[in-house]
C-alpha cells in the first residue's frame, strides 16, 4: 500500500513538471499540454487524499474531479480554436512570434 | 435551479442564439440585444426581490439537485448588482457598437454566461460550486476577448490570457485540493469552523499561498498582471467595460471571500503581504500608463492602479476597509465603465486608439467628450464625484488601521494619475490636426443613452453617498461577522 505522502510528492511533482513546461516550451500546443498537466496533478491530488481515510473513499473529490475534467476539455477546446486563429494570422506555431502586443 | 437571478441568465443565455437564429429569417438580428438586455433587466429585478429578502431574514441557503450549494449573503447581492448593472449598458450600447460584426447572437449568449457565471461566483456557499462558476466566467470571457478572430490582436492577447488566466484556475484548483485534504470538506462555512479548530499548519500556508497566486492572477495583481493590458484593449470596447470594471473585481471579491472565511487563522500574515502588493500594484498602476499613447491601453493600465487601491482598503481588515474597497469596486465599475465606453463610442467613429489621431475630438463629439472628461475626473478622485468618496474611505481606514503609509501612497498615486488622465483630457480638447476627426460627429443615441445614465451615477453618488455607503457597510459586516 502506498501511503498518502507519496502520492503528495508526485502530484506536487506533476505540478513542477506542468509549470516547468509553461515556462520552457515555445510551441502553443504544448502550452497547452502545460496547463492540462496543471490540471490533472490537482485533480490527482483530490483523488488521493479522497482515499487518505483508510477503509472510506469520499465521493465529494471523485465527482468534484469528474466535473473538473469536463472544465478542462473545455478550456482546451476553447484553446485549439485560438490557436487555429493564431496559426492561420501568423503561419506558425511558436508562441515567439506573438511579440507584436508590447508596452 | 441556482436561485432566480441564475436561472433567469442561463435560461436567457441559452435562448438568445435560438431568437437570434429566428431573428436572422427577418433581417432584424441586432434586436437580439434587446431580448439579451431584458434578461438582465429581469434578473436585476429578482436580485432587488433577494435584497429584501436578506435584509429582513438573514443569509439564504439554495440547495439544488446537483447538491451545488449557493449562500447568498448581502455581499453577494452588493456584488450581484453591480455586475448585472454594467451588464446592463454593456448590452444596450452594444446594440450599435456591434452592428458590423458577425455572429451577434453569440456575442449576447457569451455576456449572459460571462455574468450569470460572476453572478454565480459571488452566490457561492462552497468551493466548488464557486470554482465552476469561477471557470464558466472566464472561459466566456476568454471567447469574447478574441470574439473579432479576423484580426490579429484579438487573437494574441486571447492567447495570452488563456494561458495565463488558466494556469491561475489550475494553481486555484490545486490549492483547494490541499484545503480538501486538511479539513475533508469545501463548504466555506464547514472550512471554517474545521479550520477554527485545526489551528494554522504548513499546509494551511501552502495552500493559501496556492489559493492567492490562483485568485492573484485573476484580479492582476502586479507580478502577475502582464495579460491585463493585452487583453482588455483587445477586447470590444463593451466587453473591455466589462472586464475591466467587474471581471477583475470578481477576483478581488474571491480574495475577500476565501481570506475572511477561510484563512481567518492567517489573517495577519496574508493581510501584510497583501498591504505590500497593494503598494506595488498601485505604483506600477500608475507609472506605466504615463508612458502610453494608445488610449484603450492606458485605461487598462490604470485598472491595476484601482485594483492597488481596493487591495489598499482589503489589507486593512477592518469593516471600514472593506466598506471602502467595495464601494471603490462599486464606483470603479461604474467610472471606468464610463470611460471605456467612451474610448469605444470614439473608436466607432474614428477607427484608432492612439492619442495623437483622435486630437480635438471633443470639438466633434461634445456629449462624448464631457461624459469621458466626467469618468477621469471620477477616476483620479476629484472631489464631487463617486471616486473620491470611496478613495476617501480607503484613506481614512488605513490611518485607522495604523497603516498610514499605505494611505498616504493613495494620495502620491491619485497625484500620479492626474497627469496621465489630464493629458488624455487635453488630447480631446486639442487642435483638430486629422482630415477622420474633422468629419467626425456624435455618436448614436442609443450608445449615448448608458453613458449618460452612467455619468448621472457619477454624479449622484458622489453628492449623496448615504445609500451606498450603508449597502457596502452591511455588506463588509456581512462578510466579517457572518463568517
Amino acid at each position: 500500500m502506498i501511503e498518502t505522502p507519496h502520492y503528495l510528492v508526485f502530484s506536487f511533482t506533476l505540478y513542477m513538471i506542468g509549470i516547468y513546461c509553461l515556462v520552457t516550451k515555445r510551441n502553443m500546443i504544448r502550452l497547452l499540454l502545460g496547463i492540462e498537466i496543471l490540471i490533472n496533478a490537482a485533480n490527482f491530488n483530490f483523488i488521493s487524499l479522497a482515499s487518505s481515510i483508510p477503509g472510506l473513499i469520499d465521493p465529494l473529490a471523485l465527482s468534484i474531479v469528474t466535473v473538473s475534467i469536463g472544465l478542462a476539455a473545455s478550456v482546451s477546446a476553447v484553446a485549439v480554436i485560438i490557436i487555429v486563429y493564431a496559426y492561420r494570422h501568423y503561419g506558425t506555431l511558436d508562441v515567439r512570434m506573438l511579440k507584436r502586443l508590447k508596452g | 435551479m441556482f436561485s432566480p437571478p441564475i436561472d433567469i441568465l442561463l435560461i436567457f443565455a441559452l435562448t438568445t442564439p435560438l431568437i437570434g437564429w429566428l431573428l436572422e429569417r427577418i433581417k432584424k438580428v441586432q434586436l437580439c440585444g434587446v431580448y439579451a438586455s431584458i434578461g438582465l433587466m429581469i434578473s436585476l429585478w429578482y436580485i432587488y426581490e433577494l435584497f429584501g429578502n436578506i435584509s429582513s431574514g438573514g443569509a439564504q441557503t439554495f440547495t439544488s439537485f446537483f447538491s451545488s450549494q449557493l449562500r447568498i449573503d448581502m455581499l453577494g447581492i452588493f456584488m450581484a448588482t453591480i455586475f448585472v448593472l454594467i451588464g446592463i449598458f454593456a448590452s444596450v450600447y452594444s446594440l450599435r457598437y456591434m452592428e458590423r460584426d458577425t455572429g451577434v447572437p453569440l456575442f449576447y449568449s457569451l455576456l449572459l454566461l460571462m455574468i450569470s457565471g460572476m453572478v454565480g461566483t459571488v452566490f457561492a456557499g462552497d468551493f466548488f460550486t464557486f470554482f465552476v462558476f469561477w471557470e464558466m466566467m472566464c472561459i466566456s470571457s476568454y471567447t469574447l476577448v478574441a470574439f473579432r478572430k479576423q484580426r490579429w490582436e484579438p487573437i494574441e492577447a486571447a492567447f495570452k490570457y488563456l494561458i495565463m488566466s488558466s494556469a491561475g484556475s489550475a494553481t486555484l484548483l490545486f490549492g483547494m485540493s490541499i484545503l480538501y485534504g486538511i479539513c475533508g470538506t469545501l463548504n466555506f462555512q464547514g472550512l471554517h469552523m474545521a479550520l477554527s479548530n485545526v489551528g494554522s499548519s504548513v499546509w494551511l500556508y501552502v495552500s493559501a499561498i496556492f489559493i492567492l497566486i490562483g485568485l492573484g492572477v485573476k484580479s492582476a495583481i502586479v507580478p502577475l498582471h502582464t495579460w491585463l493590458p493585452d487583453a482588455h484593449s483587445a477586447a470590444p470596447s463593451p466587453i473591455s467595460a466589462m472586464l475591466s470594471g467587474v471581471v477583475v473585481e470578481t477576483g478581488i471579491y474571491a480574495i475577500c471571500r476565501v481570506g475572511f472565511t477561510v484563512l481567518t487563522g492567517i489573517e495577519v500574515e496574508w493581510l501584510s503581504v497583501l498591504a505590500i502588493l497593494s503598494l506595488v500594484t498601485m505604483f506600477v498602476g500608475n507609472l506605466t500608463p504615463l508612458l502610453q499613447t494608445d488610449l484603450k491601453r492606458l485605461l487598462a493600465y490604470s485598472s491595476i492602479g484601482h485594483i492597488g487601491y481596493m487591495l489598499a482598503g482589503l489589507a486593512t481588515g477592518t469593516v471600514l476597509g472593506l466598506t471602502g474597497t467595495l464601494m471603490h469596486i462599486f464606483n470603479h465599475g461604474i467610472m471606468k465603465g464610463a470611460a471605456f465606453l467612451c474610448a469605444g463610442m470614439i473608436l466607432y467613429r474614428l477607427e484608432t486608439r492612439e492619442m495623437k489621431e483622435m486630437a480635438g475630438i471633443g470639438r466633434k463629439m461634445p456629449i462624448t467628450a464631457a461624459i469621458f472628461a466626467l469618468s477621469l475626473f471620477a477616476l483620479t478622485g476629484m472631489p464631487p464625484l463617486n471616486g473620491f468618496i470611496s478613495e476617501l474611505t480607503i484613506i481614512m481606514a488605513t490611518v485607522e488601521a495604523n497603516m498610514a503609509w499605505l494611505g498616504i501612497a493613495v494620495i502620491v498615486n491619485s497625484v500620479i494619475s492626474a497627469a496621465y488622465y489630464l493629458r488624455t483630457i487635453k488630447a480631446l480638447l486639442q487642435p483638430i490636426s486629422h482630415k477622420k476627426v474633422e468629419e467626425a460627429k456624435e455618436g448614436p443615441l442609443v450608445m449615448l443613452i448608458p453613458l449618460l445614465i452612467m455619468a448621472a451615477l457619477i454624479v449622484v453618488l458622489g453628492i449623496f453617498p448615504d445609500t451606498l455607503i450603508n449597502f457596502a457597510r452591511s455588506a463588509a459586516i456581512a462578510l466579517l461577522g457572518g463568517g
